[in-house]
């Protein structure tokens, strides 16, 4: 079986892994070639990883269970390396500054790393549970995920204007290929606006969702306070641009800190506490 | 945010109330707080929360209501000051945006146009007669879209071409939403319920039990379960639980299988899939004194008449596996005269049972399982208003984050000997897009007055 989707799947890992090295030689020896081909690697992986998840969906039809790889622990992980790569590849598009990717490349990866390596998940291809027999599941994954995918974007370039800021404006070194502050900090405030739109509409569709199968569109259960919780913490990071003395640093800690919130909505919820959503328990 | 009347300006606590600061507060504050209902666990009994957090923090929760957080006191006031800033917020500074939006950008001069973020200017020697004016316009015009005219600014024509101005309400529907939701969900606590019910296969009801009240909430009409089926996976996993169930109010007027993601809704009154409970229904094989044999079922919970010999049987126990590892059930058995015996029953074991003076021989034949389903039920008017608050929050956001105001100018006039043609252009997002479309103006503008040279 070498054209499984397992096959494509832990091939985009080592890809992703290639990706975030390049990306980070282009930004320190800032050779332009490197730089192409960490695009040329990223976009390659992106495509093999789409087929992977392509065709993960149709060998679940194969084992008769026909569903959206979207039912587990590792699918989730490697559709959110999936969007947060989408969503970094678009900024680089949009933006033209490829130091970026130094700073999210690695989140794909690790995802896809664990995802593949960690003996905690589980890869194999499940029948789905009542609850989640739902075209809603798909809705409210993909919408959740592309705004975890840009916070996880948000968050890289968070860390990158802490260093930024800390070098006080240099211009030489590895901290000079980095774009400036004011740059970073809109850049961050639209990636944040962004991604509040899509957990927005991952709250809303989650919560239609929850009224079509149990009858309560809200019932506080741990993953979804936090997803509210997240929501409060990039609120705040919104609405702090307009207070004086908030300064781009202020909302830099705030990316991260939202960023902490959304990986403790996704795996924390699971593996701490106890609810309606621990379907992505190992 | 300077626009406002003195009247509230002078006023702290207004200031207080509609400020940015007091939003940022009250989100964190949200935040931290939040974390509380998902770390002790919520809606257990006193007893529980005596026995693991101890009696000095059990004080504690009793008086923050930490066993029910998000319906405490004190998190219900903090959502109502975050509505109360909201509200103030919008009020103090609608007057700002009305103006803003009122203000009529054909209002401007030549000088404040040289001042925009996106501006060209041509010089042409001498006067242009009308047809070549004429011509500039309307390249402006069919490269910028719908404009409007002032005749005489500062002795030339200016022309505008502006959309997206109504855009500067998207944040209003935004914010506003956030408050819809809130009366949504108000209107559910107030005019809604909740509850439950576990309903037997062949059963029928016409009425619940409350969720939080235990009280019985008439439905005003019945619902019957005709049979529930449960199916599984080869790996053991439950595929389907499904119920099959019939509305009546004296005659049938609707039936339908529901299963978890698929409801049955009558009446403003929604039925949804919940659990399931397999019972026992045990079945006796009676052999009276003439050698007659009669098969009896009896279901869990219930008690039957057997009208031979006016006996009531019903189910005390079932134990699938007794110490012999065979099935066994308990029987209560009631005379005519409303004495009471008890005998446990075990699979292929026979017994005697005296009535007056007939002796009947008793076995077990069968054991069934049945199925109860349970049903969640829910009536939510405000479940409509909500859904109105997510589309409206929706749209907002859509048009907070898309539809720019973008504005485009042509000022053309004298300046000392020379005709001056001005364009200049301002977006409040989307600079990409904007700088893209003036680029197209400029172009057009390029052609027809370079032909003009
Ligand atoms: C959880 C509820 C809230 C949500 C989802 C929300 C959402 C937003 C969003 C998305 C923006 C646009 C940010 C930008 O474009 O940079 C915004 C701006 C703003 N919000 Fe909120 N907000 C909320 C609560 C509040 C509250 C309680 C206040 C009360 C003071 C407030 C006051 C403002 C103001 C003054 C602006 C600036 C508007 C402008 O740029 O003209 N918001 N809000």
């Amino acid at each position: 079986m070498t054209f499984s989707s397992s096959y494509f799947l832990s091939l985009t890992t080592f890809i992703y892994l290639g990706a975030a090295i390049l990306y980070l030689t282009y930004w320190i020896f800032r050779v332009e070639k490197v730089g192409l081909l960490a695009t040329l690697v990223t976009t390659a992986g992106f495509i093999i990883q789409t087929l992977g998840i392509a065709l993960r969906w149709i060998e679940s039809y194969k084992l008769g269970y026909g569903h959206a790889p979207l039912s587990n622990l590792y699918e989730s992980l490697v559709f959110f390396s999936w969007i947060t790569i989408l969503v970094y590849l678009i900024v680089e598009w949009r933006v033209k500054r490829r130091v970026i990717g130094a700073f999210v490349t690695p989140f794909a990866s690790f995802a896809m790393a664990y995802a593949s390596f960690s003996p905690q998940v589980e890869d194999s291809i499940e029948p789905l549970i009542p609850a989640l027999k739902s075209n809603w599941l798909i809705v409210h994954v993909v919408t959740c995920f592309l705004g975890y995918g840009s916070f996880a974007v948000a968050c890289g370039l968070g860390v990158m204007f802490l260093f930024k800021d800390k070098a006080k404006g240099e211009s030489k070194g590895i901290l000079g290929a980095l774009p400036s502050c004011k740059v970073l900090d809109e850049l961050i405030h639209q990636t944040i606006v962004f991604g509040f739109l899509w957990l927005s509409l991952g709250i809303i569709t989650g919560a239609v969702w929850a009224n079509n199968a149990w009858g309560t569109y809200w019932s506080w259960d741990p993953k979804e306070t936090w997803s509210l919780i997240t929501w409060f913490i990039y609120a705040t990071a919104l609405h702090a641009r307009f207070i004086r003395g908030w300064t781009g640093r202020r909302i830099a800690y705030l990316s991260i800190l939202g960023f902490a919130s959304v990986l403790f909505t996704y795996f924390g919820v699971n593996f701490l506490l106890s609810g309606l959503h621990s379907y992505g328990s190992p | 945010m300077k626009a406002l009347s003195s009247r509230h300006q002078s006023n702290p606590i207004w200031r207080f109330l509609s400020s940015i600061r007091l939003a940022v507060f009250l989100l964190i504050t949200l935040a931290i707080t939040s974390i509380i209902g998902t770390v002790i666990p919520q809606g257990e009994s006193l007893q529980f929360y005596l026995e693991h957090y101890g009696p000095d923090f059990f004080l504690v929760l009793k008086a923050l209501h930490l066993n029910d957080t998000y319906h405490s006191w004190w998190y219900i006031t903090l959502l109502g000051l975050f509505s109360v800033n909201l509200i103030v917020c919008t009020l103090r500074r609608l007057p700002f945006t009305l103006k803003l939006y009122k203000r009529d950008s054909l209002s401007i001069t030549p000088e404040r146009l040289l001042r925009m973020p996106f501006k060209r200017t041509w010089k042409i020697r001498g006067d242009l007669d009308n047809i070549s004016i004429q011509t500039i316009i309307s390249s402006f015009k069919e490269a910028a879209g719908k404009s409007r005219e002032a005749p005489d600014v500062d002795g030339g024509r200016l022309f505008l071409a502006e959309k997206g101005k109504w855009s500067y309400w998207g944040i209003y529907a935004l914010h506003s939403s956030i408050l819809v939701i809130f009366i949504g969900a108000l209107v559910g606590l107030f005019l809604g319920f909740k509850g439950s019910v576990m309903l037997a296969e062949g059963k029928t009801i016409d009425h619940i039990v409350d969720r939080d009240t235990g009280g019985y909430i008439p439905l005003g009409f019945s619902v019957h379960c005709n049979r529930f089926y449960i199916s599984f996976y080869d790996n053991g996993e439950p595929k389907e639980y499904r119920s099959d169930l019939t509305i009546s109010d004296g005659k049938e007027i609707l039936r339908k299988s529901i299963v978890v993601n698929s409801p049955l809704k009558y009446k403003g009154i929604t039925f949804y899939q919940a659990s399931y409970r397999a019972i026992p229904e045990a079945s006796l094989r009676i052999v009276s004194p003439d050698g007659r044999q009669t098969l009896l079922d009896i279901p869990a919970f219930q008690s039957v008449l057997w009208p031979e010999a006016r006996l009531t049987f019903g189910l005390m126990r079932y134990e699938p596996e007794n110490v012999h590892g065979r099935p066994a059930v308990q029987i209560w058995v009631q005379n005519q005269a409303g004495r009471v015996k008890a005998f446990w029953l075990l699979k292929g074991n026979e017994r005697e049972f005296n009535q007056g003076k007939n002796s009947y021989r008793i076995s077990l034949a069968n054991i069934n399982e049945r199925y109860l389903t349970g049903l969640q039920v829910k009536k939510d008017p405000g479940v409509w208003i909500v859904w109105l608050g997510f589309a409206i929050l929706i749209f907002g956001f859509a048009v907070v984050f898309w539809v720019p105001h973008q504005r485009m100018w042509l000022w053309v006039g004298r300046q000392n000997d020379k005709t001056l043609v001005i364009l200049s252009g301002q977006t409040n997002k989307n600079r990409l897009q904007f700088e893209k479309n003036i680029k197209k103006a400029e172009e057009a503008l390029d052609s027809s007055i370079g032909a003009q040279k």
